[in-house]
């Protein structure tokens, strides 16, 4: 086993005790299963093709890290979750913005791995490598809110924006799209000055 | 894809072509159903306009990529005109189809994605150097992104514009799920393009010379 594959099997492992820890007794079951549908999908297209998408270490941290933020939001259902009840409470928001947190881990963590995969095969220049993962990432969670209504409207009819845990905010899917886009500048923003510095990979 | 450049003086389609929009848009700038409205979303034109004309000389697209560009700014263009909600060929979709409300709004985010995907691609295969294998799918990546993003927009005006309002304000006529009907239609108009692009890649076909292949 190379060094590298240690560290995947590492962080793999880490990842699977998360989801073992998560899948015993959460909040509502069938969220549950739902939430780990994409999950289950992600994590296997991810070891299908690990070997030919040769990410970095620091790729598959991130990626690693969206997925445990997830493993947790789905346990608690996003909406239930205590750490962000306690935020709310906290600071007197209207709803908990757990989800809001997941969104913008999404944009933030994965616009890395993004990047690096453009870098590597698409073939375009750098001064492009910064523009396009935030678009890549807001054209993903533009068709994860359409993914998530149309599964809104097919189980809960009627009722869908409620379902899904909006929280009774009107502009829910506008404002977890932008979530996801500004996390994915923020780590635009980063990658561009550290490697301003330092010499050039 | 180094074709040399050509000065607007030289390019008699790009005149032609923009001289025609030129008049339709003055035509519908006449009396608009709501003045401003019209305003609101001449912005848009506004927008891509002071892109398009300052980067002509640097970075000159196909002329088949502005044609594009000029037929979705007309479909615009009306839309402007009616508010969009009033679009007379709306209506007339809307008894022929049985349909609730009018629906030109979708065919213009429909067409958005559609008209706009060879312009964008084009965009990044020479100025990002993507590939032509990559190219299709990250311009309609870029379309997803647009669309999504003017969603987020139009959310944003309407909660600083009428608070009280709600998504009524932006025409949503009690769809919950209009955001994302409009992106819908925009994707699909993209990844029509992009598929077509990407089987046609397949063979290389004579093009005129307007074309970017």
């Amino acid at each position: 086993m190379s060094r590298q594959n240690k560290f995947i099997a590492v962080l793999f492992a880490l990842c699977a005790v998360f989801w073992v820890l998560a899948a015993i007794h959460p909040f509502d079951r069938q969220a549950w299963l739902l939430e780990n549908i994409l999950l289950v999908l992600f994590v296997l297209a991810l070891s299908l093709t690990y070997r030919r998408l040769q990410l970095s270490n620091a790729s598959h941290i991130f990626i690693a890290l969206f997925v445990i933020l997830h493993i947790i939001g789905a346990h608690y259902t996003y909406a239930k979750m205590p750490l962000g009840l306690w935020a709310k409470h906290f600071f007197g928001f209207s709803r908990n913005h757990l989800d809001r947190i997941a969104h913008f881990g999404f944009g933030f963590f994965l616009a890395f791995p993004v990047r690096e995969l453009l870098l590597r095969f698409s073939g375009i220049q750098r001064a492009w490598s910064f523009r396009l993962p935030p678009a890549i990432i807001l054209a993903i969670s533009g068709f994860f809110e359409i993914l998530e209504s149309i599964v809104a409207e097919t189980v809960a009819p009627g009722k869908g924006v409620e379902w899904l845990g909006g929280q009774g905010d009107e502009w829910d899917a506008q404002n977890d799209m932008l979530a996801a886009l500004l996390g994915a500048f923020v780590m635009m923003a980063a990658v561009r000055l550290i490697t301003r510095k330092g010499t050039q990979r | 894809m180094n074709r040399s450049r050509e000065r607007f003086i030289d390019n008699r389609f790009l005149q032609l072509a923009l001289g025609c929009y030129v008049i339709f848009w003055i035509a519908l700038a006449i009396r608009p159903l709501d003045r401003s409205d019209w305003f609101l979303e001449n912005l848009l034109v506004l927008a891509t306009v002071s892109v398009l004309i300052p980067t002509y000389r640097r970075f000159q697209l196909s002329n088949l990529s502005y044609a594009l560009i000029l037929v979705f700014l007309a479909f615009h263009a009306v839309g402007a005109h009616y508010t969009y909600a009033k679009v007379p060929a709306g209506f007339w979709l809307m008894d022929w189809l049985h349909l609730k409300r009018n629906h030109y709004d979708r065919v213009i985010h429909f067409a958005f994605g559609l008209l706009l995907l060879y312009p964008v691609r084009e965009l990044l295969i020479r100025s990002a150097g993507a590939k032509r294998s990559w190219a299709p799918w990250l311009a309609a990546a870029v379309l997803w992104a647009l669309s999504s993003f003017f969603e987020i927009l139009e959310a944003i005006i309407a909660q600083i514009v009428r608070p009280d309002l709600g998504t009524a304000y932006l025409g949503t006529q009690g769809d919950v799920w209009d955001a994302q009907k409009d992106m819908a239609a925009a994707f699909i108009g993209a990844i029509i393009v992009a598929l077509w692009l990407m089987l046609r890649q397949r063979h290389t076909m004579p093009w005129s010379k307007a074309a970017f292949v």
